[in-house]
């Protein structure tokens, strides 16, 4: 087993350089600039020259492709050009505050959608079914910047019980903290509910069709005890998979979600980077992403055993 | 039997969370003020934008400052005397004023100050201002405690505008502990009615009252004046969304938004608890050309677009009606706009189809730029392409991101764009931002060296009435020789909660919260 992490670890090396050098290169071939940026439209061409010198953009490309590279090896992600911080702690306080939204989000959205697909396919086109996949479509279409406002409208202006703006950490007030984040992970969990429901009663029914849920129901069981035991574990592995997909998508920047509660999540670093053309950000925060992506697949093979006991991770 | 006190319980809990921030809205004296993006950095005139001006203005002063009608007036100085050959600027301090951090303003404050932002390694903005540009600034020499002396190579009339220009920070005088020792900003120690308190990246930046300002007995007089702090602290608040900024404002997450968009002007205006203060800045809308471009390049070309559209009716739809049409560079609001700057193009539809005629324009299409992060831009891009149409010329428009547009700007990489440009508070300034040499400078879109000279002349002399009259001439050659077509000047509108009072919006277009309280 931990070799087979160990190598798996070690695949991620090739293709996170694959990923600084693709990422390198297109933020750069992306026009603008961030001097002229900062200096506006009356910048002058000296000082944009002399600015560029001192942040090291006049260097050929190549030469800080590898002086970046060199520093990113030994934890080195450079500096912010907007605002002078370090990427690294820069990217960590704000993947803090994505993260857990994320996190706590797809946990409650896999709670309710694994057993509303489960039901769904349980009782295949019966009006339960057709409620929970109306529903569950429903949740998908809708826009999350859409949804997020509406709540932010229903709960923080009508009714006032939440606040509308803002964030503050659980280390500072965990009474207020817990008040700003409600909204966002309702709305995240409620878009995440659509996609994760559907795929886990696309694969119900099609662990339901299989010879051995006819035995179990001809032996007897009951149909909780068929569902329960037989199906849903058989049925999770597809949707854990997607969870696992889900996972490394969101926890990479939920940029919508962070601009309309006004959260500083690491989405909106990101974007707010590429529109100051703040490249060792940008490239910092793809390059996490890219990490994060592959260890969470790396998680969900691992785990994926637990749930089907043919798959070996050797 | 367990559920009611379980549920009670949770009440318990629920009202002890939702407590403090009742008890905290009740207590406020923190007026909350929306920003659409973070601030950059605290240093002043270096790594900026609008929003970080706003915010350093709030805490550091320089010599000199606009005041509300964008004339130039004393600020840390008393009083300030130009020799009569104009190179030399002798300002004397006013004794009383302290730094945030207890210390006298001193003449050795100033010139470290000024060292500093003459020091190439400071990256100050407005370095090639002094270093050459407008004037090299040869001297600052104190001659005692609360005199210093500024000696230039030339004179120029932009010298003290240029000084208090809020994109070089205002010049702010810093103490030298804003420094440490490695040389690095840290947080400035100025000498404004507020100070630095917290800035939580992406979320806010907090001020807290200057409680030994010492300010000018005058009233409150743009950026220079009275400037008593009335509430304990401001925080200047991120807040990206329109949408959102739009429900803080209604739900009083936030006290102020000072440039709401206008087209929310009319349903905010419908909410009880609001109110509205609104003023023309100097920032510009334009249409621009390339007239190196072997289509704009024939002035007919251009003077065809300029008659075919209605800048009235631009102006109205893109502004619900809030800002006024100016075809001139000089901005409404300046005392130098006067009937003369008030002619412009009227729309002339057969007269434009005649010049295109003649100038044998056969419906080659035109490429013209815009951007939505100013959203003006992309409007008046929309209409001026519908106008365009009328008359047979044939516009497509290309939607970019500002960091890109600004790029194919900067390298004069267009033939029209609909370009925002940001506020300068003297006709000079804004007559350079759009002049000179395409050779060194493909930004400039007026390349004409007689009017080049006509600037020049302008900036040197410091006679309103000689610069009066250069300034019309320059404004009649600039219909003439359509550079670029002048839609409007910005306005802006400052939404906020009734309880908020003594706020005024002015022409620079940035937010002043002293003298502001709340009730």
């Amino acid at each position: 087993m931990l070799s087979y992490v160990l190598r798996r670890l070690a695949f991620t090396i090739p293709t996170l350089l694959l990923v600084a050098m693709a990422v390198f290169t297109l933020v750069r071939l992306i026009p603008g600039d961030p001097v002229q940026l900062m200096l506006g439209d009356a910048a002058d061409p000296a000082q944009v020259t002399e600015m560029r010198r001192a942040l090291g953009l006049e260097e050929p490309l190549p030469v800080q492709f590898v002086l970046w590279l060199g520093k990113v090896a030994v934890g080195d992600l450079g500096k912010s050009i907007s605002n002078g911080l370090p990427v690294l702690p820069l990217m960590i306080e704000r993947f803090q505050v994505s993260g857990l939204i994320v996190l706590v989000a797809v946990f409650f959205a896999a709670l309710l959608a694994v057993p509303a697909g489960l039901l769904a396919a349980w009782r295949q086109n019966q009006p339960l079914d057709l409620a929970i996949v109306a529903g569950a479509t429903m949740l998908l279409s809708i826009p999350t910047f859409w949804l997020g406002l509406l709540l932010l409208l229903l709960f923080g202006l009508k009714l006032g019980w939440l606040p509308v703006v803002g964030y503050v950490p659980f280390s500072e007030n965990f009474g207020q903290a817990l008040l700003y984040i409600v909204l966002p992970i309702v709305t995240l969990t409620m878009v995440e509910i659509g996609v994760m429901t559907r795929m886990s009663r696309a694969a119900a029914i099609d662990v339901l069709r299989l010879d051995y849920v006819t035995h179990a129901r001809a032996k007897g069981l009951p149909e909780r005890r068929v569902l329960m035991r037989h199906v849903l574990p058989n049925a999770f592995a597809p949707t854990w998979t997607l969870i696992g997909l889900i996972l490394g998508h969101l926890l990479g920047g939920i940029a919508v979600l962070e601009t309309v509660f006004t959260l500083p999540g690491l989405g909106r670093l990101l974007v707010d980077s590429i529109f100051a053309r703040d490249y060792p950000v940008v490239q910092g925060c793809l390059l996490f992403t890219a990490l994060i992506y592959v260890l969470v697949n790396l998680v969900v093979d691992l785990c994926y055993p637990l749930f089907d006991p043919r798959v070996q991770a050797e | 039997m367990l559920r009611r006190p379980a549920l009670a319980a949770a009440g318990i809990a629920a009202a002890a969370t939702l407590a403090p921030l009742c008890a905290a809205d009740a207590q406020n004296t923190t007026i909350r003020l929306r920003m659409k993006t973070d601030i950059r950095s605290t240093d002043p005139g270096t790594n900026r934008d609008g929003p970080t001006d706003g915010v350093v203005q709030h805490m550091v002063e320089g010599l000199v400052a606009f005041r509300e009608d964008t004339s130039v007036g004393p600020l840390l100085a008393e009083r300030y005397d130009v020799s009569a050959d104009g190179k030399t600027y002798t300002f004397t301090l006013r004794p009383d004023v302290r730094f945030h951090n207890g210390a006298p303003l001193t003449a050795d404050d100033v010139v470290w100050s000024w060292q500093r932002y003459l020091d190439a390694a400071t990256q100050w903005r407005c370095r090639p201002e002094f270093t050459g540009g407008l004037a090299k600034l040869e001297s600052i020499a104190k001659t005692d405690d609360h005199t210093v002396v500024f000696t230039f190579d030339r004179p120029s009339a932009l010298i003290p505008a240029t000084m208090a220009r809020v994109d070089c920070g205002g010049s702010g005088s810093t103490h030298r502990d804003s420094v440490g020792p490695d040389g690095k900003w840290r947080d400035p120690i100025g000498t404004g009615p507020f100070k630095m308190g917290e800035w939580r990246r992406g979320q806010h930046v907090e001020l807290v009252r200057f409680d030994q300002y010492a300010s000018r007995d005058e009233a409150r007089d743009g950026y220079t004046g009275g400037k008593k702090a009335a509430v304990d602290r401001i925080r200047f608040v991120v807040i990206p969304d329109a949408a959102a900024a739009k429900a803080a404002l209604m739900s009083g997450a936030s006290d102020i938004d000072p440039d709401i968009e206008p087209e929310d002007f009319a349903e905010l205006k419908a909410r009880p608890g609001l109110k509205f203060e609104s003023a023309t800045t100097m920032s510009m809308a334009t249409v621009i050309f390339q007239t190196r471009d072997k289509v704009m390049q024939d002035v007919r070309i251009r003077r065809a677009l300029a008659l075919a559209i209605d800048t009235a009716e631009i102006t109205d739809a893109v502004t619900a009606g809030t800002a006024k049409p100016n075809n001139s560079v000089i901005p409404i609001s300046s005392p130098y706009y006067t009937k003369v700057q008030a002619g412009g193009y009227t729309r002339d539809l057969a007269a434009a189809r005649k010049l295109l005629a003649e100038a044998g324009y056969g419906g080659q299409p035109i490429k013209l730029l815009a951007n939505k992060r100013f959203k003006s831009s992309f409007d008046v891009a929309v209409l001026v392409q519908a106008a365009a149409q009328q008359v047979g010329l044939k516009i497509d428009i290309e939607v970019l991101d500002w960091a890109t547009q600004l790029d194919r700007y900067t390298k004069g990489d267009f033939q029209i764009q609909s370009f925002p440009y940001s506020a300068r508070l003297d006709p000079a300034l804004s007559y350079e931002m759009v002049t000179g040499p395409k050779a060194t400078q493909p930004r400039k879109v007026w390349d004409n060296p007689e009017v080049e000279a006509i600037l020049r002349q302008s900036m040197q002399i410091a006679d309103r009435g000689k610069r009066q009259v250069l300034f019309d001439t320059l404004h009649r050659r600039q219909i003439e020789e359509l550079p670029l077509i002048m839609i409007y000047n910005e306005v802006q509108i400052a939404a906020m909660r009734t309880a908020l009072n003594g706020y005024k919006a002015w022409p620079t277009g940035q937010p002043r919260l002293w003298g502001v309280t709340l009730n």
